[in-house]
């Protein structure tokens, strides 16, 4: 049967309650742009959906120092990548929110969806993971709060349990002297799935030389994206050369895991880790610096329209 | 799984109609409304073919449900034009050679009034980036762009 | 130039306000009522023999009207030449993975569907063959074992698959490889690649109350669909009414019969409307793309650098039917040069992939980059300018084509020109950046074309043609006639043509439309004016040659003032002794028409990760004359672009083993979008041609022929590597700057097996 009904959840609790009744034969939809060419390819046969972008009050970003930045699941990409304070302080998350889809697609598509559907190229993903997003989850037992490195358990697969559903991000606010960048490889500069995704996140210390925290998140290299943990250890504590940059990268490109699809092969996209890794840093390390860097140059660099 | 009720505001028209739960906003449009301008190209969202301006802002119609649009307001390509004059996108479109086969067109006309709205003085590179979601086999885009700048040229000299 | 009124003037399109409102209507905007919606199985298997299908299941459905296989058509094969190898629905076997085997009408688009998921399709597995290349060697799966008794098969060569094979010969081809003072091989690939029209293919079939077929197609040749579908259906010609409605972009796929009769079967077989509409991945799979082509290129120089002798082999993959044939091998394997000594082969291979279709040319784009690469290759291995060893073998005016013609004067020397002078050629641009060129060339088409102008009593003349528009075409036409006339674009109504209404003519392809059917439109006015004449110099009372025709008026050229408007000369018309004025023309073939296009690209290469990001691109052609300058800019400018996407990232993939294809989206099968793109600046060179309308030429197809080529060339000059193998992606760029081998096999082996075939010394 290729039907399926259409359930409008009135409220958190309502949607939660729809989808205990109406178990693993119905799926959250809110931008429902995945789910609509899912659907149609076949690989997703709900009996119902259970539609959550009524719910006004999941739509919501807010940023305070004190608690960062929190991201309603129902915000849309678009929102995302126009936000001030998010191009302000948490540049790879708007760069990786421009560079995904097209601008129709951005204007349905919600971080939260993105999140749920783990894709292992999901462009806003490894900024999150950067960030070291907190995922707030509610479902019939009350709210949970999970890493977002815990929550990917494959492709498509994720922590969410029967009845569950994703509500808030949660990134902590960045420290200063924090720059950043998501870089998307892809043929085109729209549209496209990533062949390979790097967002870096890099603080310095008061010296403005020596690496305070330095956070990587790969994309499109393995079954989930995740963080480059042991490239980041390289550069916590030490001074950032263009050397040192260089075995980061190399480490971040031994720990991908990449597999040959049509979009490239699984050593152009190690080769990818690699060169990405390095100007991600490169670029947020000058960001850290005090550079600024206008968010259309960000997006050309993202997009890799600017080399 | 009958059809279900749904309330949509269309080219400034309230209609009231009833749809399947799974049909999209696009095929409401042309199924329903026989509002046939807007056009599918991929059915995925990868061509933006089906571009509308809903609630203000462009999509691709194609990934919507039409349920979730409840309440909506939906202008497509029909909904542009008064009985005196074409948008002044339409005009440009038509002076720049922005057009050859057509099919696209809508979409691009919809994308472009989308930006407008948003960003009356864009640059080329706005431009282009605005329409990063629409194919166009025919034209190459260039004097798409073209049009789209000396519409923005024409409507901020008139504000 | 002439000075012209009409012509040369950036005239709006006569269907803009149309497409700009919405209100054009395309083929699946036709809404009839109690229309029901056609949707069709493809195969799951890549050859297989079909042991039984049950329909059983999916009849019963609720909403489901009929049901129809393979069998319920008559036992017919057609083809799209004098070949016929294929049947409509698959019968008894099927050649490739989607391939339709069933198809369902049902009262909602849904319920076909579900319909499809309920036919049970029993196979019988045969081994497939993917390979062109396997598939010509001796001892290859068959994929036609019966080929030889299908009507229209004329090849005798022994070989596994041989499809056709086309050759062209000229002087001692050996000797001259001799006596050259060198002589370079090499191979070049390139990729599948899709039509990529917008619209994917749609029709609305409709057996009417009196019996007949009305066909609402979308279409460039509705007489094609029309004979084709007469011949499937087993049907009188005349039983059938072809509607072509606008065109959403054909680009040559859709120059043919496609899925028409499924819901002509299924109208008949439930006397209602049945629309059929194909979504994204069906024009993938089941609607004939283009295949990989392997181009092998041999070139004896002398030292001077004059290029003396030409082999080329072309391995053509026709995939399961010969959807569209590889002429392009022997048509265009000198280039643009005046080669004295050639030997040109074309092999075309079946193999179980999706039939091959028609795109822009076919298979010139792919040569055009294995010579232009080629002659670049050469220039630098001689120590040469790319641009001077061009010019020294260009064809001149008094030369002989490939075809045997006498090449007209032409522009190909205007066109290098003005590239050369724009980029100011030879340039030395920065590290990681390069500048490569190319020289297209092609013919302006032919073939029948006829047109109708009747001049109405209110001074307008109503234009009929039974071509349909693409990029513009009905534009053009209305020029041309409005030009002849002498009478303003907006007094020129294009009439809506069917196959009932308007006179045969050729279908709406290969850059045949402005130069033939023009050239029809223009004898029709000229045939209309006339009459005009003729009818006015009795109602003056002046001999016909005293008498000229403009500004919508006939007057007298001593004394303007006596004059007739043409309405007033229409309104005469209806009572006269020669009756109401109509002009008409017909014409078969017109004489060969040389187009050339110089192009270049710039190009900066990323050493990290390969990528090429075009910087600019520059296309000069001769035109001949710009009937719509804008119009013309805007053929190039698309076509330039269809060509950048195939120079760099798109790519048909096939899967090795079953031929299914990878990547049936717009998500994985990747056309430029306007990011991508450089401003481009397109330089028009205008010298008349002989025959055409007012000296106009082709213009569609050169643009999209240079791209690959000149963008590889570009590459070389950026960062010295040479790729032979297109996409040029940033995969196969870094490999190549890495030294890593991710190059073209050479063919050499296969093609000693060819040559000893055909009885060649090797």
């Amino acid at each position: 049967m290729l039907r399926f009904d259409f359930l409008e959840a009135r409220n958190l609790r309502h949607a939660i309650a729809l989808l205990q009744r109406h178990g693993n034969d119905s799926r959250v939809v809110a931008g429902s742009t995945d789910f609509l060419v899912r659907w149609r390819q076949g690989f997703w046969r709900p009996a119902a959906v259970v539609n959550l972008k009524g719910i006004a009050s999941l739509g919501r970003i807010s940023f305070s120092p004190r608690n960062g930045l929190r991201l309603g699941a129902l915000a849309t990409v678009q929102s995302v990548e126009s936000n001030a304070h998010i191009r302000r302080r948490y540049q790879a998350l708007a760069t990786g929110a421009t560079s995904f889809a097209g601008v129709q697609v951005r204007n349905l598509a919600t971080i939260g969806g993105n999140v749920c559907n783990a894709s292992p190229a999901g462009d806003t993903l490894p900024a999150l993971l950067a960030f070291d997003a907190q995922c707030t989850i509610a479902g019939p037992q009350g709210t949970r709060t999970l890493p977002l490195t815990e929550f990917f358990l494959g492709p498509g697969r994720t922590a969410l349990e029967q009845g569950e559903v994703l509500t808030q991000l949660t990134l902590p606010a960045p420290m200063p002297r924090t720059g950043s960048l998501y870089i998307k490889h892809s043929p085109r500069g729209a549209m496209d799935i990533a062949t390979v995704g790097v967002a870096s996140v890099v603080t310095l210390e008061e010296d403005g030389r020596t690496c305070r925290d330095a956070r990587i998140a790969l994309g499109a290299v393995g079954p989930t994206p995740f963080r480059a943990t042991e490239a980041e250890n390289l550069l916590r504590g030490r001074t950032l050369t263009p050397g040192l940059l260089g075995q980061a990268a190399q480490a971040a490109e031994a720990a991908a895991k990449p597999i040959d699809d049509v979009r490239g092969s699984a050593g152009y996209r190690r080769a990818m880790v690699e060169a990405l890794t390095t100007r991600t840093l490169q670029h947020a390390l000058q960001m850290a610096s005090g550079r600024a860097v206008t968010f259309e140059e960000q997006r050309r660099l993202a997009v890799q329209t600017a080399f | 799984m009958n059809k279900q009720p749904l309330a949509i505001t269309v080219n400034g028209h309230e209609r009231q109609i009833f749809v399947a739960p799974y049909y999209s906003l696009l095929d409401t449009l042309r199924d329903e409304l026989r509002l046939t301008g807007t056009k599918k190209g991929c059915d995925e969202g990868d061509c933006g073919a089906c571009t509308v301006i809903l609630d203000g802002k462009p999509v691709t119609s194609c990934l919507v449900l039409a349920m979730s649009a409840q309440g909506s307001d939906v202008t497509t390509v029909e909904g542009l034009a008064t009985p005196d004059a074409l948008h002044p996108v339409q005009q440009a479109f038509i002076e720049r050679g922005g057009l050859q086969c057509g099919y696209c067109t809508p979409g691009l006309i919809m994308a472009a009034v989308g930006l407008l709205q948003d960003n009356p003085r864009p640059s080329a590179e706005e431009v282009k980036f605005a329409i990063g979601g629409n194919l166009c086999r025919c034209t190459g885009y260039t004097k798409v762009v073209e049009a789209i700048l000396l519409a923005a040229d024409r409507m901020a000299s008139q504000c | 130039m002439a000075t012209f009124k009409v012509l040369e003037q950036n005239n709006p399109r006569v269907d803009a306000w149309e497409k700009v409102t919405g209100r054009a209507t395309y083929a699946g905007d036709v809404y009839l009522p109690g229309m029901l919606m056609c949707k069709t199985l493809g195969s799951s298997r890549s050859h297989a023999r079909i042991v039984s299908i049950d329909t059983s299941r999916a009849q019963a459905l609720p909403g489901v009207r009929a049901v129809i296989t393979g069998v319920d058509f008559p036992e017919i094969r057609f083809g799209s030449g004098a070949l016929k190898d294929r049947y409509i629905m698959a019968r008894d076997k099927v050649y490739y993975i989607g391939e339709p085997v069933a198809a369902v009408a049902a009262e909602d688009e849904i319920t076909a569907e579900e319909a499809l998921a309920l036919i049970d399709v029993q196979y019988e597995d045969l081994e497939p063959v993917v390979d062109p290349l396997t598939a010509l060697r001796a001892g290859s799966p068959s994929v036609h074992p019966d080929l030889e008794s299908y009507e229209g098969y004329g090849f005798t060569i022994e070989g596994g698959n041989i499809c056709t094979l086309l050759d062209a010969d000229r002087g001692d081809v050996e000797q001259a490889f001799q006596d050259a003072d060198h002589v370079f091989e090499d191979t070049f690939r390139s990729q599948g690649i899709n039509q990529g029209f917008l619209e994917p293919m749609a029709c609305v079939a409709n057996v009417e109350a009196n019996g007949r077929l009305t066909v609402w197609a979308s279409t460039q040749g509705p007489y094609q669909v029309r004979a084709q579908l007469a011949s499937v259906l087993d049907m009188p010609l005349s039983n059938i009414k072809v509607i072509p409605m606008e065109l959403g972009g054909g680009f040559g796929a859709k120059l043919r019969l496609a899925f028409e009769a499924f819901p002509s079967l299924l109208s008949m077989k439930t006397g209602s409307p049945v629309k059929l509409i194909n979504n994204r991945e069906e024009v993938f799979t089941q609607n004939g793309p283009r295949h990989p082509v392997t181009n092998y290129l041999k070139t004896g120089v002398n030292k001077d650098g004059t290029i003396v002798s030409r082999e080329a082999y072309t391995i053509f993959d026709v995939g399961a039917y010969l959807g569209a044939g590889p002429n392009s091998g022997i048509g265009h394997g000198l280039g643009a040069y005046d080669i004295p000594n050639f030997r040109l082969r074309s092999y075309a291979a079946y193999t179980n992939k999706v039939y091959v279709g028609s795109y822009r040319a076919s298979g010139v784009a792919d040569m055009t980059f294995a010579v232009e690469s080629h002659m670049d290759m050469i220039a630098h291995n001689l120590g040469m300018d790319p641009l001077d060893f061009r010019l020294k073998n260009a064809i001149k005016e008094g030369d002989t084509a490939v075809n045997g013609s006498r090449v007209p004067r032409n522009g190909l020397f205007e066109c290098l020109a003005a590239v050369k002078e724009r980029l100011g050629l030879p340039r030395e641009l920065p590290e990681g950046h390069g500048v490569g060129i190319a020289l297209c060339e092609w013919r302006s088409g032919t073939g029948p074309s006829t047109a109708s102008i009747s001049v109405n009593e209110d001074g307008t003349v109503s234009l009929l043609t039974g071509s349909v528009d693409i990029s513009g075409s009905d534009t053009s036409l209305a020029s041309i006639a409005a030009e002849s006339l002498g009478i303003a674009m907006d007094q020129v109504i294009v009439a809506r043509r069917d196959t009932d209404l308007a006179p045969f003519t050729g279908p709406s392809g290969g850059s045949r439309i402005v130069y033939s059917q023009g050239k029809a439109v223009e004898l029709a006015a000229e045939d209309a004016r006339n009459k005009l004449l003729a009818l006015a110099a009795d109602r003056l009372g002046v001999p016909q040659d005293a008498l000229a025709c403009a500004d919508g008026s006939v007057y007298v050229q001593d004394n303007p003032p006596q004059s007739l408007t043409l309405g007033q000369l229409a309104a005469m018309s209806v009572t006269s002794r020669s009756g109401p004025i109509v002009g008409n023309a017909s014409l078969s073939t017109l004489p060969y028409a040389p187009v050339f296009s110089a192009q270049a690209a710039e190009v900066q290469v990323d050493r990290d990760t390969g990528q090429v990001k075009l910087t600019r691109y520059v296309q000069c052609q001769d035109v001949g004359v710009a009937i719509n300058p804008m119009a013309v800019e805007g053929q190039l400018e698309g076509g330039a672009v269809q060509g950048i996407g195939r120079a760099l990232t798109e790519d048909m993939q096939f899967d090795p083993e079953t031929g299914a294809v990878r990547n049936p989206s717009f998500a994985s099968y990747l056309m430029p979008l306007a990011l991508d793109l450089p401003e481009l600046e397109t330089l028009l060179v205008r010298v008349p041609s002989e025959d055409g309308p007012f000296g106009a030429r082709a213009v569609a197809e050169p643009p999209g022929f240079g791209p690959p080529a000149a963008i590889a060339n570009a590459i070389y000059d950026a960062v010295g590597v040479r790729i032979r193998e297109l996409p040029l992606s940033g995969e196969r760029v870094l490999a190549a700057l890495r030294g890593e081998g991710n190059d073209v096999a050479y063919i050499g082996d296969e093609l000693q097996e060819l040559k000893r075939a055909e009885g060649l010394a090797v």
